[in-house]
């Protein structure tokens, strides 16, 4: 009889701390999009959306988030356009043309532990790598300056280059998950038809995994949309393009790639009060904007996995 | 003949694409080391155990040009790290493994997915925004809950107390791990057969005590992994903590007991974009590189003791693994 008792409290005890625990974080995770809209409601409009920032202490005067916004897509366009082909063939070849042995598992275990590296860690990386003179074309080159002959290593271009290198792993990893969901019995079926081993990757391999390919993809979007460390460190402090003027001219648009800018991350910690700016209301309208681009992206990537079980089923 | 050069160029073509992105992410590894080491060797095993981050990073700034090193003591850093991420992975386990919990043993479908779909979002939202939000919302709330000017006078000799502390990070932290915990544990818990379950039951057991006896036993490798994932998260989140940690690296003392929580912390990751200004002169990129190179090997840790914990948690379900 005592024992049963002790297991009701136990288990009243046990189902409020689970209830407890969902609602705290269903709690936090509505508190910070409400705040976010809260502060920032103010912000938005199309002004607001197609104005450059401007410097200003006018708050009528300060501007938009134009090129912070063509910057978050710029730079996700160059990252993921980098990392895909390399992160696809890598996972082809670990899966269908490495043989087993120690290299085999000492790559799988580098991609594993640098899926999780720190991006900030990659940042650093980058920004001594793309300070040698021999990538100043991905920037400009130093001039004025007594005995250096070193790169910038500031720009739209190196921060790409870096995105792609910090999704890379990552990529391959989910790319190989969805390779090895590709049943043995297609592959065993089209050697078995006579096909090549290129013909059956291409032509049995990728088709089938082609919704979890772009699963991966989106995935890697939303790391890059959403990383501050890199676009800190490797795209330079500005708000604005510092190509060429006006950058949206075709004919300026290699210049705007060499050089700086920033991305709506950025954006926001400038404008927050750990950057300069502290003007509240515009780092949540940027943020609005910003959620409203992952939460895209979310619903897209779930949306073709949809898809993909559809066609499973 | 036209067909079998085809086929070569693909494999080639593969080859040498999988061999560039191989190399890089070992060119990394070595890169991250080789710049790291003329602080690593200067420093010697005081690196490891000494504090003096602050004033050795602008002895650094200051220093000769010429000078490759000077040494650094970043047990203050390694501390910062560890404590934030530590308070916090302890918290979000608590919260996480509740909350899965009800995801998969109590809500019906419909609400789950909709939970689900709430978590998802929550570890989507970007770090800068978290550190935004605990900037102007979780660092305030400290300050006037716990901060007093008596508190504030008796630390002044060692640092200045204010809202953005230790415990700020591992606030903000809590909510950046937990997403990841809540992910992996719903999976696992989903793959728990409903057969256990039912035996269970069938014994004349409450459902709280299934879960708790069954349930979640069964499931311990894939919370486990979530776990060890959070933690990669936690160790290397660098803007959020870094706009709420107070930027000084204080070495924790025991005696001050739960006023440590409220002292100001520098982790390694926030360390390096919090120093990055001064990355010009040598010593200080030397310096950031050693933090770069304790974060990947605490990065290399992790991973390994979540691939060794998989290994026996497949023996021992019976797998050959």
């Amino acid at each position: 009889m005592l024992k049963r008792k002790s297991h009701k409290i136990d288990s009243s005890i046990g189902n409020a701390y689970s209830f407890l625990s969902l609602a705290i974080i269903v709690c936090v995770c509505l508190f910070i999009i409400l705040t976010t809209i809260y502060f920032g409601r103010q912000a938005i409009s199309l002004h607001f959306l197609s104005t450059e920032p401007n410097p200003s202490a006018l708050d009528a005067a300060s501007g938009g988030i134009l090129t912070p916004m063509i910057g978050t897509i710029l730079l996700t366009l160059i990252g993921i356009m980098i990392a895909v082909p390399f992160a696809l063939a890598t996972a082809i070849y670990l899966r269908f043309y490495s043989k087993k042995g120690i290299f085999l598992s000492l790559v799988k275990s580098a991609v594993n532990i640098l899926s999780g590296i720190p991006t900030v860690v990659v940042a650093l990386f980058a920004l001594v790598i793309f300070t040698q003179p021999m990538f100043a074309f991905l920037s400009a080159k130093i001039e004025g300056v007594e005995g250096s002959n070193m790169a910038y290593g500031k720009s739209f271009l190196v921060a790409g280059v870096t995105m792609a290198i910090m999704i890379l792993p990552f990529v391959i990893k989910s790319m190989e998950e969805v390779l090895k969901t590709v049943p043995e019995s297609y592959i065993h079926g089209s050697l078995a038809l006579g096909a090549t081993k290129w013909q059956t990757i291409s032509k049995v391999v990728l088709p089938s995994a082609r919704s979890g390919i772009a699963t991966g993809i989106i995935l890697g979007m939303g790391r890059i949309v959403g990383d501050t460390a890199i676009v800190w460190l490797t795209l330079g402090g500005t708000l604005r393009m510092t190509g060429n003027q006006p950058w949206y001219l075709p004919g300026n648009f290699w210049s705007t790639l060499v050089n700086t800018g920033s991305t709506l991350t950025t954006y926001i910690y400038y404008t927050s009060p750990a950057g300069e700016g502290n003007s509240l209301e515009v780092a949540f309208g940027a943020a609005i904007v910003l959620i409203a681009i992952i939460i895209l992206l979310n619903l897209a990537a779930t949306f073709i996995a949809g898809i993909g079980e559809l066609k499973h089923e | 003949m036209n067909k079998k050069a085809k086929w070569d160029f693909a494999k080639y073509g593969i080859q040498l694409l999988s061999f560039v992105s191989i190399a890089i992410i070992f060119f990394i590894f070595i890169f991250v080391f080789y710049r790291a080491w003329p602080a690593l060797k200067v420093s010697g095993i005081g690196f490891f155990t000494q504090g003096g981050f602050d004033t050795q990073i602008q002895d650094a700034f200051n220093s000769e040009s010429g000078v490759k090193a000077i040494p650094f003591g970043m047990l203050g850093l390694i501390l910062g790290t560890l404590l934030s991420t530590g308070i916090a992975l302890g918290f979000a386990t608590l919260l996480g493994i509740g909350a899965s919990v009800t995801i998969c043993e109590f809500l019906p479908a419909k609400a789950a997915r909709l939970m689900i779909a709430l978590v998802r979002l929550l570890a989507s939202i970007p770090s800068v925004l978290f550190g935004l939000i605990g900037l102007i919302i979780v660092v305030p709330i400290i300050e006037k809950l716990f901060i007093t000017t008596d508190l504030q006078i008796a630390y002044l000799d060692q640092f200045q107390m204010s809202g953005q502390n230790l415990l700020a990070a591992v606030i903000v932290l809590i909510f950046m791990i937990v997403p990841t915990i809540v992910s992996l544990s719903v999976d696992a818990i989903k793959a728990v057969p409903k057969s256990y379950r039912e035996t269970g039951f069938a014994f004349g057991m409450t459902r709280f005590r299934v879960i708790k006896k069954i349930v979640l036993p069964s499931a311990r490798s894939g919370i486990i992994a979530g776990v060890i994932l959070g933690a990669g998260r936690g160790i290397g989140e660098a803007i959020a903590v870094s706009m709420v940690c107070g930027g000084l690296s204080f070495i924790p003392n025991i005696k001050l007991g739960l006023t440590n929580l409220l002292a100001p912390t520098l982790p390694l990751a926030a360390a390096i974009v919090n120093k990055s200004e001064a990355m010009g002169s040598a010593p200080v990129e030397a310096a950031l590189f050693s933090c770069g190179a304790l974060l990947l090997l605490m990065g290399a840790a992790l991973s390994i003791g979540a691939g060794i914990i998989e290994k026996r948690m497949r023996k021992a379900a019976g797998y050959n693994a």
